[in-house]
């Protein structure tokens, strides 16, 4: 067997890689969760550790490049696991014959981030290597945060109701337009946008159960793992599902489903039915939330998304196993 | 949008006969899609089925004909063109993409001419499958002047004469057709008079919209509840009661009709196109003096009854765990039409 770049996908491949390789030799309960980021108990309080690389093709897209999408991520991977982001590591993978003056775009706006993000970059480290080994860069960036509100999909229940902070599918259609395969004028900008100044407000909300980015594999993958860990349904309305007139077009066009094309500004959460309209209230009342809408609740029904589509039909929504896109984050 | 689709719905539920089963076939992958990515299903009153037909002309692509393409896609002096999905369709050697060697993808016919151009030295060999939509543009190439060194392997199927076996198989039970929006645009709505006429099963030509083929449904059950059997087009923008008769006139200027093979099927009368004895020297089959080799089934594979509306998708053990898209073991896996792959991506029942 070889790797795929389906491995890569954080569909079904990564999670066959992730349980049957990673979890046989790395048995750490921390680890079990298999969330987007690990709470750790120290002698003061809890933390939350989040590591994540970043190889997104181009560097450079519409709405974002890899250095504010390597802060961004990681800030959001903390943050949605109830935590207050503190501090960030950075990792450098370059290639030889990068232009400094990229590098140097790369870096400022990955400042520029942290800052709006309130977050300090703390430790940092390069490698090179040669020529045609790597696409330009790859970043990794590792980020720690206090934990302030433990969030679980355990937590859920049924009647809970699912929210989404706004419109799906942006980050996955300015990637692939960026790519000049198709040759489309959308003006469809990246979403990638650090989400604690949105999300940290929430921690107070008595019914917040859980949180996730809808990052590669877009809200469809994401409310899947939920089911599979929580071992409740969710039931989504096609209809209430925010998404751009223009990324609807050009998802028409080449044939992906906004369900499945990553986010990098979003946030799926889950919350008790009767904080919901609290949690909207805080969500619209912010820039990055204005277009925050319910779009379904959580069910009884075992393990199952279902989408009820705009005919009011019920089809059921599943893992993709290839990549629509790959190279996203 | 919304309100129209509601009072469909409740229309159908409201005519629908409940005594007895209900079995509405499409024989358009597309028309498949549209049913199952909107649910439509869910929607219909309990006796009715919404079942597909042979919609997807890869899937039915005889599996000699591929085997053909791969063992010419091997030769050094020949270049092999086809359809995306073709590549990736297994046979008992393998598909053109794991076995074969020289090989180039088109979306369209017209694209073998640059190919062609660029590999002068080279027998570019066009693999040109499909129903009458892609025959139509393929007869179009040929008119505009083939080069040289173009030869065409053709596996081009027609749609109303496999629904005729259909109809005759009682296995399959059909009580209705919705017949395929482009494949009418080229062969008129007229070519599924048949249907009614002689076999009295009410037929619709549909478009692609849901609630076209809603429409489509409730004329179809409409009928049924009537106890008549008619045709009737409500995709009337778009298809003619004659068709495209330029495109047909083309078609059967350089092909006419013969008895082919069907995967998982076999041969069946005059279902499909050939090239005419005068274009022999296009004709890569006789060019080539490729022989006709035999099927073999894959092991646990029910694609042949899914074919012709005998059994679902996932009625197949090897649905979804041995057979995916990206592996797949037969050829509805394979297809964005194909009837597994559409049920693997969007959900099952």
């Amino acid at each position: 067997m070889k790797i795929e770049i389906g491995h890569g996908s954080g569909g079904k491949l990564t999670r066959e890689l992730i349980e049957n390789l990673f979890l046989k030799y790395f048995s750490f309960p921390e680890l079990k969760s298999l969330q987007d980021a690990s709470y750790l108990q120290t002698e003061t309080g809890k933390i939350a550790i989040t590591t994540d690389s970043y190889v997104v093709s181009p560097y450079f897209f519409p709405g974002g490049d890899i250095g504010s999408l390597s802060v961004s991520g990681t800030v959001n991977d903390l943050t949605v696991s109830g935590a207050v982001p503190r501090f960030i590591s950075v990792g450098f993978i370059l290639e030889e014959g990068l232009k400094f003056s990229d590098l140097e775009k790369i870096v400022e706006s990955m400042a520029e981030t942290a800052k709006k993000a309130g977050v300090k970059i703390v430790a940092g480290d390069t490698k090179v290597v040669e020529k045609g080994k790597c696409d330009g860069l790859y970043i990794n960036t590792t980020g720690i945060g206090e934990v302030v509100k433990p969030l679980s999909p355990e937590f859920a229940k049924p009647g809970d109701v699912v929210i989404i902070t706004g419109f799906v599918g942006d980050h996955g259609i300015a990637i692939s337009l960026a790519r000049e395969e198709f040759d489309v004028e959308t003006g469809v900008l990246s979403d990638c946008a650090p989400l604690n100044s949105l999300l940290v407000p929430l921690f107070d909300v008595k019914g917040l159960k859980w949180m996730r980015d809808p990052t590669r594999g877009g809200l469809a993958t994401v409310l899947i793992e939920f089911s599979e860990m929580s071992g409740l349904g969710v039931r989504l309305y096609e209809e209430k599902i925010p998404v751009r007139e223009e990324v609807q077009f050009v998802c028409e066009m080449l044939g992906y489903d906004p369900l499945y094309l990553a986010n990098e500004g979003k946030t799926v959460i889950v919350v008790d039915r009767k904080d919901a309209e609290t949690v909207l209230e805080k969500l619209r009342a912010h820039p990055l939330g204005e277009n925050a809408e319910i779009i379904g609740e959580v069910t009884d029904k075992t393990r199952d998304v279902r989408l009820v589509t705009s005919i009011g039909g019920e089809r059921r929504l599943e893992l993709l196993e290839e990549d629509p896109l790959p190279r996203i984050c | 949008m919304k309100e129209r689709v509601e009072k469909l719905i409740k229309a159908i539920h409201e005519i629908t006969p409940k005594d007895r089963k209900i079995k509405i076939m499409n024989v358009c992958g597309s028309h498949e899609h549209t049913i199952t990515h909107s649910g439509m299903r869910s929607l219909m009153p309990e006796n009715v089925e919404l079942v597909p037909g042979p919609g997807c002309p890869v899937c039915v692509c005889s599996e000699s004909d591929i085997i053909n393409a791969i063992n010419l896609s091997k030769r050094d002096d020949t270049i092999l063109v086809t359809y995306g999905d073709m590549l990736r369709v297994p046979t008992q050697i393998g598909s053109i993409r794991s076995n074969g060697r020289n090989y180039k993808m088109v979306s369209a016919p017209h694209e073998v001419l640059k190919i062609a151009k660029e590999n002068s030295d080279k027998n570019v060999v066009f693999f040109s499958i499909g129903f009458e939509t892609t025959t139509a543009p393929t007869a179009a190439l040929i008119e505009t002047g083939l080069p040289e060194n173009v030869t065409i392997l053709t596996s081009q199927k027609l749609t109303p004469e496999i629904m005729e076996i259909l109809v005759k198989d009682s296995e399959v039970g059909v009580d209705a057709f919705v017949a395929p929006g482009h494949v009418s645009a080229i062969v008129g709505a007229n070519a599924w008079k048949v249907f009614p006429e002689k076999y009295g099963i009410p037929t619709v030509v549909a478009g692609f919209e849901p609630e076209n083929l809603l429409l489509a449904i409730f004329r179809i059950l409409l009928q049924i509840k009537e106890g008549i059997a008619e045709l009737e087009n409500v995709y009337r923008g778009v298809v003619k009661p004659e068709g495209n008769r330029k495109a047909q006139e083309l078609m059967y200027k350089y092909f006419e009709k013969t008895d082919v093979n069907w995967r998982g099927i076999g041969y069946i009368p005059e279902s499909g196109l050939e090239f005419r004895k005068e274009y022999d020297h296009i004709n890569a089959k006789k060019v080539f003096n490729l022989p006709e080799i035999e099927e073999k089934k894959v092991p646990g594979c029910i694609c042949d009854r899914i074919v012709l509306g005998k059994a679902y998708p996932d009625e197949c053990k090897l649905f979804g765990t041995a057979c995916t898209p990206r592996d797949p073991k037969g050829p509805c896996m394979v297809s964005m039409e194909g009837a597994c792959n559409i049920w693997y991506r969007f959900g099952t029942r």
